[in-house]
Formats: C-alpha cells, sequence, structure tokens
C-alpha cells in the first residue's frame, strides 16, 4: 500500500499530510492534523457534520478523497474562526438557541459561511434549503433559521468584515 | 484498501479497464462510491485527470461531460427540468461534487437526472477496449448498466417541446426520492404531436413509459386523456418498498405525479 505525501493549505497554513489511497480528507483533517471541528456523524455524505470549504466551495470531508483536493486551499471551521463575521453569526447561534449538544454546529456554520459568500442576505427559504444537506438532531431547525436570518441581517446591514 | 487509479486519456483509461475487469471500478464524484464501492474494490478509477467537465452546446445540440457535475448543470444548462431535478439531488455540497454521469448509475429510487435525460431523448457515449460508441439511454438500460465500460458524455437536441420534471419526497429539500416523473410533449397547434414519458424509482432503472405515452394519442391534451395516461403509467411501474416508500404508495404516486406533470402542460 502506497502512503502518499499531500500538500495543501489548511486555514491559511501550508501542510504537508501523508495519506493512505483514497483516504477521507476527514481523516487527514480530523485524526491527522487535529481540526476536531470536522466531525465525523455519518461518515457517507448524509448529515454534514464534516462540511469544510475547498477552494470556497461547500465539500463533505467524509466523501472527498483528500488527494484529489491538493493544491487547494482548505477552510475549516478553525480557520473561520479567525473572521468578525463567524463571531457574530456564532453571537446569533447563542442568543436563538440554535446550538444544544453542539455537534452539528460546526458543519452548520460552514455551511451558513458557504450560503452567505454567495447569498449574503438569504430569504428563510434560501437558509433552509442551503442547510438542507445538515442534520441536527436536537434543535428541531427553526432556531437554526433564526439564528441565519437574524445574523444576515446583521451583518448585511454593517458591511464586511 | 483500493488502489486509486487515475488515468490522463480515454485509452489509457479503456486499458485500465481490460486490464482489471471486474476488480475495477468508476468513480467518479463518490457520493455512492465512496461509501459502497472504495471499501470493497480493489482498484477505484477516478475520472478526476480526462477533462470530462465540459459543458456545450452547438448546432442545437447539448453535449455534457459525464464528469459535469449537478452545481454546474444548474448553471450552464438553462434548461428547467434539468436544473430542477439537479437542484433536488442531495444539498449543495453533494451537488458541488455528484456528477451527471454517476446519476445514471445510482440504483432506484435514485437516477433523478437520468429520468430527465430520457424524457429529452438523450443519447450516451460509452468507450471500452473497443473504442467509443454511443447508444440512447433507453438501450443503455436495456442492456445492463453494469457493463464496467466508461461513460464519457451524454448527448440530446434543444428540446422542441416543453418538459416538465417533478419529485415526488417527504420534504421540501434534500428529500429521498419516492418516485420522479419527467414528461416532454411537443404540441401542434391544440393537438400532442410527440410525447415522452419518463418515471424514475418506478423499477429498477429509470425507465421510459411507452404504454402513457400511447394513451396520449395524437388529440387534445385534456383531463380524460391525461387520466388515462396517468393510470397507464401506474399500471406499468413496478416499484420496490424500502423504508422511504412502500411499492403500493410509489405506484399510486407515479400516477399522480404523471397526472400533475402532464396538467402542467395541458
Ligand atoms: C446524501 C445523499 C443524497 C442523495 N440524494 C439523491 C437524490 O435525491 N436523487 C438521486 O438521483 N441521487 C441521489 N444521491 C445519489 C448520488 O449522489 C447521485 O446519484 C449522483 O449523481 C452520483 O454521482 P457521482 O458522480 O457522485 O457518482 P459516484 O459515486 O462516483 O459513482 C456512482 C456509480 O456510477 C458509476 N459511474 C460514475 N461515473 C461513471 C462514468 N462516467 N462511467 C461509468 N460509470 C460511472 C460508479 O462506478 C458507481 O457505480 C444521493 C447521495 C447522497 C450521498
Ligand atoms: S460525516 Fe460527512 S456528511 Fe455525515
Ligand atoms: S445541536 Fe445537537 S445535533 Fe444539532
Amino acid at each position: 500500500m502506497t502512503v502518499k505525501a499531500v500538500q495543501f493549505n489548511v486555514n491559511g497554513r501550508d501542510e504537508a499530510v501523508m495519506a493512505r489511497p483514497i483516504e477521507t480528507l476527514l481523516s487527514v483533517l480530523r485524526d491527522g492534523l487535529g481540526l476536531t471541528s470536522v466531525k465525523s456523524g455519518c461518515a457517507q455524505g448524509g448529515c454534514g457534520a464534516c462540511s469544510v470549504l475547498v477552494d470556497g466551495e461547500l465539500r463533505l470531508a467524509c466523501i472527498t478523497p483528500a488527494e484529489d483536493v491538493a493544491g487547494s486551499e482548505i477552510l475549516t471551521l478553525e480557520g473561520l474562526n479567525e473572521t468578525n463575521s463567524m463571531a457574530a453569526i456564532q453571537e446569533s447561534f447563542v442568543a436563538n438557541y440554535a446550538a444544544q449538544c453542539g455537534f452539528c454546529t460546526p458543519g452548520m456554520l460552514v455551511a451558513v459561511t458557504a450560503l452567505m459568500e454567495s447569498n449574503p442576505k438569504p430569504s428563510r427559504d434560501e437558509i433552509m434549503e442551503a442547510l438542507s444537506g445538515n442534520i441536527c438532531r436536537c434543535t428541531s431547525y427553526l432556531p437554526i433559521v433564526d439564528a441565519v436570518e437574524s445574523a444576515a441581517g446583521e451583518l448585511s446591514g454593517q458591511g464586511d468584515d | 484498501m483500493a488502489e486509486y487509479l487515475q488515468p490522463e486519456t480515454i485509452a489509457e483509461a479503456a486499458g485500465m479497464i481490460a486490464e482489471h475487469g471486474g476488480e475495477l471500478a468508476i468513480m467518479a464524484g463518490g457520493t455512492r462510491a465512496m461509501q459502497f464501492l472504495v471499501p470493497y474494490m480493489p482498484y477505484i478509477m477516478g475520472l478526476r485527470r480526462l477533462g470530462l467537465e465540459r459543458v456545450e452546446k452547438s448546432d442545437g445540440e447539448w453535449s455534457l461531460g459525464a464528469a459535469a457535475t449537478l452545481t454546474q448543470i444548474q448553471k450552464e444548462v438553462p434548461i428547467a427540468a434539468l436544473r430542477d431535478a439537479a437542484r433536488q439531488i442531495g444539498a449543495v455540497a453533494i451537488q458541488n461534487v455528484a456528477t451527471i454521469g454517476g446519476n445514471l448509475f445510482s440504483h432506484a429510487p435514485y437516477g433523478d437526472a437520468a429520468t430527465v435525460l430520457l424524457a429529452l431523448d438523450a443519447r450516451v457515449s460509452i468507450a471500452d477496449g473497443g473504442g467509443e460508441r454511443s447508444l440512447s439511454l433507453g438501450d443503455f438500460y436495456a442492456d445492463g448498466v453494469d457493463s464496467g465500460a466508461l461513460v464519457t458524455g451524454i448527448q440530446f437536441a434543444e428540446p422542441k417541446g416543453e418538459a416538465v420534471y417533478l419529485k415526488c419526497g417527504r420534504k421540501r429539500f434534500n428529500a429521498t426520492t419516492v418516485i420522479t416523473v419527467a414528461v416532454h410533449v411537443e404540441m401542434d397547434g391544440g393537438n400532442v404531436r410527440a410525447a415522452r414519458i419518463a418515471l424514475g424509482g418506478a423499477s429498477p432503472h429509470p425507465m421510459r413509459c411507452t404504454a402513457a405515452e400511447q394513451a396520449l394519442g395524437g388529440g387534445a391534451l385534456d383531463a380524460a386523456v391525461i387520466e388515462k395516461a396517468a393510470a397507464a403509467a401506474s399500471a406499468a411501474s413496478a416499484p420496490a418498498s424500502d423504508a422511504t416508500a412502500s411499492e403500493w404508495y410509489r405506484r399510486r404516486m407515479v400516477g399522480v405525479y404523471v397526472q400533475k406533470a402532464l396538467s402542467q402542460l395541458a
């Protein structure tokens, strides 16, 4: 079995990791680089807990072979935490009780980032569609939609960070 | 753990298929393959270096590379029926990698986009040891899709009539397929000139439903004729029961959704 060096940029840092053939990006980020915001929920593309951005596009790390994204810029919640807009979204999640156990929250926040990038002031329908790949078994979803709606309202009022 | 092969030309890919036969599986976006093939197959052949992502239209003929993603289809193909299907397959993160070629192979009840392609009378290009050939999507399913050959692209003519796609699911967004229906109808004055009706989730693969097409006849598209076509579609379907829906419910919904789809065109 040939283990290969894969290089990419993760949260602004160049990284070189050793990956087995078709080893998932989830395994490389979480177990290799210790980025524990990237969760393994279903490990089959069905829950969104492993959501990351690859060159700005929303991806599921559990069904992405690490070597397929060699050379890309990868952002996990750890990297997004550095931005003011993420702080505002997180505060809105807290204010709206949009997290209970918190397991789905990192994936939700990454998916919200992807949504707001292309659509800074989404409607409730657009929020629901954009988060429809993210499963939450605690909150019944409505507080999450409320949180995103109010964060989007606040952020689009004050401009970018 | 599988070996990951990444051919750079179609000839090289065909050679790998010929060499490894049943020990090799093709992986495009990987939304099914990562779960169902990678753990079990000795060789996985990725398509990322083959340049099969192009979407083009020339002389009224659409050509979709097999590895075009469902997100790409939504942006680049302004045919509402196909866009609607792509937009309702999983959610954004799935659509960003799932390919149109991979959708042809997804087992029932999946194959939502393939159902639309059947209604658009699409053709499929295939490469194997013997070179490239093309066949209708209907024949592709009739011949058995698990032959291991590489699908390189999909072609269809710009629709002459109107096409409608409807998905029956249990929620509004990212719904698992109960059944899907795609219809394409060309009218001549007030009369049906030509009709194609395709069903997804109604049999092991997406199917054209000629019984329903014939039931439409060549007259007006009125409520009575639509009712007949819907009943014919329901009778022709042989769906499976699973955790999402029973065989009985799926058969009922085929009729209901054929009726809804045709009524939009009446
Ligand atoms: C959460 C989730 C929800 C989903 N929801 C839907 C849904 O609502 N509707 C639906 O239709 N599907 C759905 N799917 C199934 C699947 O994502 C889609 O059918 C998708 O289009 C498959 O494309 P892919 O590129 O990811 O295929 P892959 O997973 O890469 O491959 C799928 C199959 O196709 C074969 N294959 C792929 N490309 C080629 C090629 N060019 N030539 C020959 N063989 C090939 C592979 O060998 C494999 O057998 C869902 C999947 C997930 C994980
Ligand atoms: S862990 Fe990746 S989608 Fe569930
Ligand atoms: S807060 Fe527990 S899964 Fe969403």
